[in-house]
């Protein structure tokens, strides 16, 4: 009965407070939460109430006090809806500096726009917009709005702190659902129980915050929860479609996207045929999946299409093997079933995709997964298939998908393993310039590269999806020369486990040198010159993640008009550092400038007092790659 | 923005390579055979991934059933492709207007695909039932997709399809080019004499046929919209038929310093002028005067500007108070439009919604923003009008015929005392009297009673640009400098936004990245930078920490010289479409270092473009006693180059570029 009251005091409150005039007036914001900040969220109520494993609803309301042109985009209203989603309402109210009421919008009055992007073709998706576009700052936006969801497969998280530049006045999430459920949370960065009380028939649990000041990202920042508060939610037993499932385990999990896939490995008998016909009597399993994947390749692509439980349901292999197209799962699928008619077991694999999103709970099951693969259990090394692909290496897996926890999906539920993770020995780019110095200081330069794991994944994007004529327009731009032109360029794949590429080009660099009068200024690091550098900021606050591990070498050799002798030659260079080691050396050889290069980039996580270290190796990098030598025309010669 | 949770929203790799809707050949639909399969590649083009083999298209007049006529526009395509990266292709999607209810009727789509399998040719057909989606892109557009089934290496696609229009300014335009080569690209159309359309073509007009012939036809013309009997009309009349073809059409490429790849495409629009016997003659595309008439009395344009605003006054007042002289009261009502509402869709040429809710909402599209703009303007008793125009990207107009269809773009013009003012209150950080660059892009219409043509032309626009720097050595014997930079104005421009976006301390970082050597920034200063009206000017002062060697090599640029030639591409298709052009002068005061002497100086020289002396590069050191005097001076005055003219160009770059990586060299004294 208690709980009853607290809560209709607390409902009482936010309706009297919101009566009143002035309420989200700029000027009670307390002063620390405008430090580093372009927006103040002065009050998040979020409500998520489990009315029964098939349906939830969600009562959110947030007022957010925009104080600068930056900070704009925290004023706009977006939230999508499909065939599961519902948004039954929402109502915006805008309020000038002084707290003021200035207009109030209704759901009518939204922008109702596709939500389809670029990687899908054809989904159910679409998008609810609104802004009031003011800009006498300070304002402040209040929106609230009620969303009903069908199924309870996604649990909304709590993150008070969107994004950087944000502070927050008050922030409160609560989660309503019946006495005997059992729902799961995970916190980053907040250390209380959640306080609980109870209805009727149902049970409360609120998490709340408060004057969080605005975070400032800093350069290889770690990832958004280790440095706010965070808190994800997930269910027990939950529902999709008439499927049921429960999240109390990965194993439970992996049990219900089993059954969504299950029995959608039927094959035509055309195929099967093919099937026998490509792997019967290939002994070698890494040969078999190989010759398979190929066939895969060469005979689909990708297309997304995601209707309704499409969304989560692989086409079958049937649909696949007519259409010979579908997305990331029924591709998956189908070539999940060629390997089975083969005799050859594999895993559906749910992962979190992209170069930056390598984390999952592994402690808390959840569905955090964006894409599917396969995995081949093999002996020797496992083999990893990605399905969408045309060119990639059957066993290979790029930036995408390597070097984070997947979800192997099999009849007896899932389980939680590694990707690969290419390192300092896989990502390898090794270069060899040959090149000669013309008397008008042109460089004619003929390169070889080759370029191995993570290294290559550019190139090979490259030239693999564009023609000739379009690689050349690539070439023809991104080369780090002032003025040249390409004379000619080939690639040559390396296809193996571990992909290689090597590329040769042929340039010409007009002024490549600078020779005036008497002298002759050259940089022989001619490809391979760190770009970026680092500035000190005043203080690092977060810990250093660097994210890919490489090492590069570059053996330089330039012809130089007869008669130079050396007047300046950088000093050879070593720096040793926890984040790698760099090392330079130039000389001159009669009339042939010889110069070696190594840089070994190491990954990993640092303390924020290791910043001052990075900075300086990043700057060493920088400065020794753009140093140039000076020649001087041996005396008695004639200046240009 | 949240984002639905699926499996399946990422795509390995995904490039976007647009696709251009286009025309035909010889070919017609389901006559694919065994030796269509043979090449593999075509000698137009030997690098690319899909042919387009035929696209031809229709479009003709047909009397309907709600009393007048519809568009009947027809296509049929075919399509090799050769290649995995020619996928894309394979995935169609068709625009059709909307209107409430009302939407364009997309109607006999067929789609196949035809393999070759052991020799024979298979087809496997599109279920268009089941797998053509459609997506609301807004309440103007939808969009009908479907995607072919079984395509791999070396199919052949084709697809034909009908769309009829009530919209009879709805007529297809055809584009003989695109992403793709093109063999046989082909448009027929049957125009009745009742319809009058103005055909505006553009690109190269060289057609490989371009017929016309004359005939009869007849049309039906029911109305049972009506409670009662239908009526009918049926009649003939006199038509013409047209027929373009062009065979062996490149593909497009993608340059820079173009304004919009759509100028140079080849393709022929048409615009609806006229309704003519035995229809009620209506002249439709009238001249500009009475177009601007039309569009003054209009409630989505000029309507509202007209009539008496009393309510306006109370707006208008409290931002002129005080302010004495028309120029002063102009810049207020500007300033006071562009820092109080927000454009939220910059290619607009008409209103969505009244002066009043704008008032109210604070937001607008452009149009309706310097449409307010003007109305506040004439409130306050100044003589202002609104422009129309396109901007760069939406490509050029016909100044000689009045379409409303080709504008995308309402500025202002306001006149005080004899001088014209073009204004744009729709960008927070532009100034009175200044337009973004996108808006220079030639013919532009003031809409007024005269409606004169003015012409926005980038070739009046110069971004100059002064530097000036000195260097002497201080007690300690160390250099130390002061810097002064006044830039043009859309650098200005630029400058601002960066420094609001990300503090001061963003302009000092690239500064001392850029300078070349390891300095010191003291005093450092940026003038004007909240008046959006002037250039900004940043002042700082520096001391060069770098070593003392024996041997000094001093790039006197100091970070501000052309480290890489603009037009890096050795060859170029298209006109370069420069936004402004440029005069750039950096001047230097330098003290020889203490304890050094000079070795060695860079030559001194000065170029020009051509004959024309279109262009300029000053190029000027000298030395006297302690003192170095130099002068680097880049200057171009045109802004539109033929691809003839490219090399020139280049060549010109590539000379400036080279001399700002030339060095002083200083010599310790022995």
């Amino acid at each position: 009965m208690k709980g009853v009251v607290l809560l209709i005091t607390t409902i009482f409150t936010v309706s009297a407070a919101l009566q009143a005039q002035g309420e989200y007036a700029a000027s009670k914001i307390p002063p620390p939460l405008l430090k580093n900040a372009d927006a103040v969220l002065r009050l998040e109520d979020m409500q998520f109430e489990i009315i029964n494993t098939r349906q939830t609803v969600t009562k959110y309301r947030y007022v957010v006090t925009i104080l600068n042109g930056n900070g704009d985009h925290w004023a706009e209203y977006s939230d999508y809806y499909d065939k599961y989603r519902s948004i039954e309402s929402v109502e915006g109210i805008l309020y000038d500096a002084n707290g003021k009421q200035l207009k109030k919008v209704k759901k009518k009055d939204l922008e109702d726009l596709t939500g389809s992007s670029g990687g899908s073709f054809a989904d159910d998706d679409r998008i609810k917009r609104h802004n009031f576009y003011y800009k006498a700052y300070p304002y402040t936006v209040e929106y609230f709005s009620e969303v009903i969801t069908n199924g309870t497969l996604f649990f909304p998280r709590w993150v008070p702190q969107g994004g950087e530049r944000l502070s927050v006045e008050n922030s409160s999430m609560h989660i309503v659902c019946p006495r005997d459920y059992q729902f799961r949370y995970k916190a980053f960065m907040y250390n209380r129980e959640p306080e609980i009380t109870f209805g009727k028939n149902t049970k409360q649990s609120t998490w709340s915050s408060s004057n969080m000041m605005a975070i400032v990202k800093e350069p290889f920042s770690p990832l958004w929860h280790e440095l706010t508060t965070v808190v994800i939610y997930g269910p027990t037993d939950f529902e999709l479609d008439n499927y049921k499932g429960t999240m109390s385990s990965w194993r439970e999990f992996g049990k219900f996207v089993y059954s969504l896939k299950k029995d959608r490995d039927q094959l035509p008998g055309n195929v099967k045929q093919m099937v026998h016909q490509i792997a019967d009597g290939v002994s070698d399993p890494f040969e078999k999946v190989s010759r398979l994947y190929k066939y895969m390749q060469s005979h689909t692509r990708y297309v997304g299409i995601q209707l309704g439980i499409g969304g989560w349901q692989p086409f079958d292999a049937t649909y696949v093997a007519t259409k010979k197209y579908g997305d990331c799962k029924a591709l998956t699928n189908y070539m999940y079933s060629l390997l089975k008619e083969a005799g050859v077991f594999s895993y559906y694999t749910l992962v979190r995709a992209g170069e930056f999103s390598k984390y999952i709970t592994a402690d808390f099951p959840s569905q955090q997964f964006t894409h599917v693969i396969l995995c081949v259990p093999n002996q020797k090394d496992t083999i990893w298939l990605e399905c969408t692909s045309q060119t990639i290496q059957p066993g290979y897996l790029g930036d995408f998908t390597c070097d984070r926890p997947v979800l192997l999906i099999g009849e007896d539920g899932g389980q939680l393993v590694n990707t690969p993770r290419y390192g300092i020995n896989d990502n390898l780019q090794s270069r060899y310039i040959r090149g000669v110095l013309e008397a008008n200081s042109t460089l004619e330069v003929n390169t070889k590269t080759v370029y191995s794991g993570l290294q290559q994944d550019e190139i090979h994007s490259m030239i693999t999806q564009l023609s000739k004529e379009k690689i050349k327009e690539v070439l023809d731009r991104k080369l780090d020369f002032p003025t040249y032109s390409i004379r000619r360029f080939d690639y040559q794949e390396e296809k193996r486990f571990l992909p290689g590429i090597t590329e040769s080009l042929g340039i010409t660099v007009s002024n490549y040198a600078s020779i005036s009068g008497k002298r002759l200024f050259i940089m022989p690091n001619v490809m391979s010159r760190y770009t970026s550098k680092l500035s000190i900021d005043s203080t690092r606050n977060f810990d250093i993640r660097l994210n890919r591990e490489y090492r590069e070498t570059d053996t330089v050799e330039i012809e130089i008009p007869a008669g130079f002798e050396s007047e300046s030659m950088p000093v050879d260079v070593t720096v040793d550092s926890k984040f790698g080691r760099y090392n330079c050396s130039v000389k001159l050889e009669g009339n042939r400038l010889i110069y070696f290069r190594s840089l070994e980039h190491r990954g990993g996580r640092y303390p924020a007092s290791d910043y001052r270290d990075l900075v300086k190796f990043y700057d060493a990098v920088f400065k020794n790659d753009h140093n140039k030598v000076v020649l001087v025309k041996k005396d008695g010669a004639n200046a240009f | 923005m949240k984002t639905k949770q699926i499996i399946g929203f990422s795509l390995m790799y995904l490039l976007s390579v647009t696709v251009y809707s286009q025309d035909k050949s010889t070919a017609r639909f389901g006559s694919v055979t065994e030796k269509d399969f043979t090449p593999k590649v075509y000698s137009i083009d030997t690098g690319a991934s899909a042919v387009v083999i035929a696209d031809i298209g229709s479009s003709q007049i047909e009397g309907n059933t709600k009393g007048w006529f519809s568009l009947v526009f027809k296509r049929y395509k075919r399509v090799h492709i050769l290649n995995k990266n020619g996928y894309d292709v394979a995935n169609v999607e068709i625009s059709l207007y909307s209107e409430g209810d009302y939407e364009e009727q997309l109607e006999k789509l067929k789609a196949v695909t035809y393999n070759l399998e052991n020799g024979k040719v298979s087809e496997t057909k599109l279920d268009v039932k089941a797998n053509v989606f459609k997506d609301k892109i807004n309440k103007n557009r939808v969009i009908k997709k479907f995607t072919f089934p079984n395509v791999r290496e070396g199919s052949i696609i084709e697809y034909e399809y009908t769309v009829t229009s009530d919209y009879l300014h709805n007529l297809q335009p055809w584009e003989f080019q695109g992403g793709y080569p093109r063999l046989w690209s082909e448009y027929n159309l049957t125009l009745p004499e009742f319809l009058g359309y103005v055909f505006l073509t553009q690109g190269d007009k060289q057609y490989d046929i371009n017929t016309r012939k004359d005939g009869i036809e007849s049309y039906r013309v029911a109305d049972g919209r009506s409670i009662g009997p239908t009526d009918r009309v049926q009649f003939t009349a006199s038509v013409t038929d047209y027929r373009w073809v062009k065979k062996n059409v490149q593909a497009l490429k993608e340059e820079s310093f173009t304004s919009t790849l759509g100028n140079h495409i080849s393709k022929i629009e048409f615009q609806l002028s006229e309704y003519r016997h035995p229809l009620t003659y209506r002249r439709i595309m009238s001249t500009w005067e009475k177009l601007a008439e039309e569009l003054m009395q209009a409630d989505y344009f000029g309507l509202q500007l007209t009539k008496d605003n009393g309510w306006m006054r109370d707006i208008v007042r409290p931002v002129v108070e005080g302010a004495v002289t028309p120029s002063e009261k102009a810049k207020r009502i500007y300033a006071y439009v562009r820092d109080n509402f927000t454009c939220t869709n910059h290619q607009r040429l008409t209103m969505d919604q009244n002066l009043k809710t704008i008032l109210k909402n604070k937001n607008g599209n452009v149009a309706e923003i310097n449409l307010l703009l003007t109305a506040m303007l004439k409130n306050a008793d100044l003589q202002a009008d609104p422009v129309i125009l396109s901007t760069r990207s939406n490509g050029y107009t016909y100044s000689l015929y009045p379409l409303l269809s080709q504008y995308n773009y309402v500025i202002t013009k306001a006149t005080i005392g004899d001088k014209a003012y073009y204004l744009d209150a729709s960008e927070p950080g532009l100034g009175f009297g200044h337009l973004a660059t996108r808006c220079y892009n030639g013919h532009a219409r003031v809409i007024n009673k005269e409606a004169p043509a003015i012409d926005l032309n980038s070739d009046e626009i110069t971004e100059t640009k002064f530097t000036s720097v000195f260097i002497i050595n201080n007690e300690k014997g160390r250099l130390i400098g002061s810097m002064q930079q006044t830039p043009g104005y859309f650098e200005s421009y630029e400058i601002r936004n960066l420094v609001k976006e990300k503090g001061q301390e963003e302009l000092t970082k690239g500064i001392k990245k850029a300078f070349g050597a390891d300095i010191d920034i003291s005093n450092f200063r940026v003038d004007s930078i909240n008046k959006p009206d002037e250039v900004i000017k940043i002042k700082y002062d520096f001391e060069i920490k770098d070593e003392r060697e024996d041997i000094i090599y001093l790039n006197q640029m100091f970070g501000e010289g052309y480290k890489e030639n603009p037009f890096k591409s050795a060859e170029r298709f298209y006109p370069v479409e420069m936004p402004y052009a440029i005069d750039e002068t950096f001047n230097l005061q330098l003290e020889v270092p203490q304890g050094y002497v000079v070795d060695e100086l860079p030559k001194s020289l000065v170029v020009k473009l051509n004959a024309q002396d279109e262009g300029m590069f000053e190029y000027r050191i000298s030395q006297s006693g302690d003192n170095i005097s130099f002068r680097s001076r880049v200057r171009i005055s045109r802004t539109y180059f033929l691809p003839d003219e490219y090399e020139m160009l280049r060549e010109f770059f590539n000379l400036v570029v080279k001399k700002h990586a030339e060095h002083i060299v200083f010599k310790k004294k022995k």
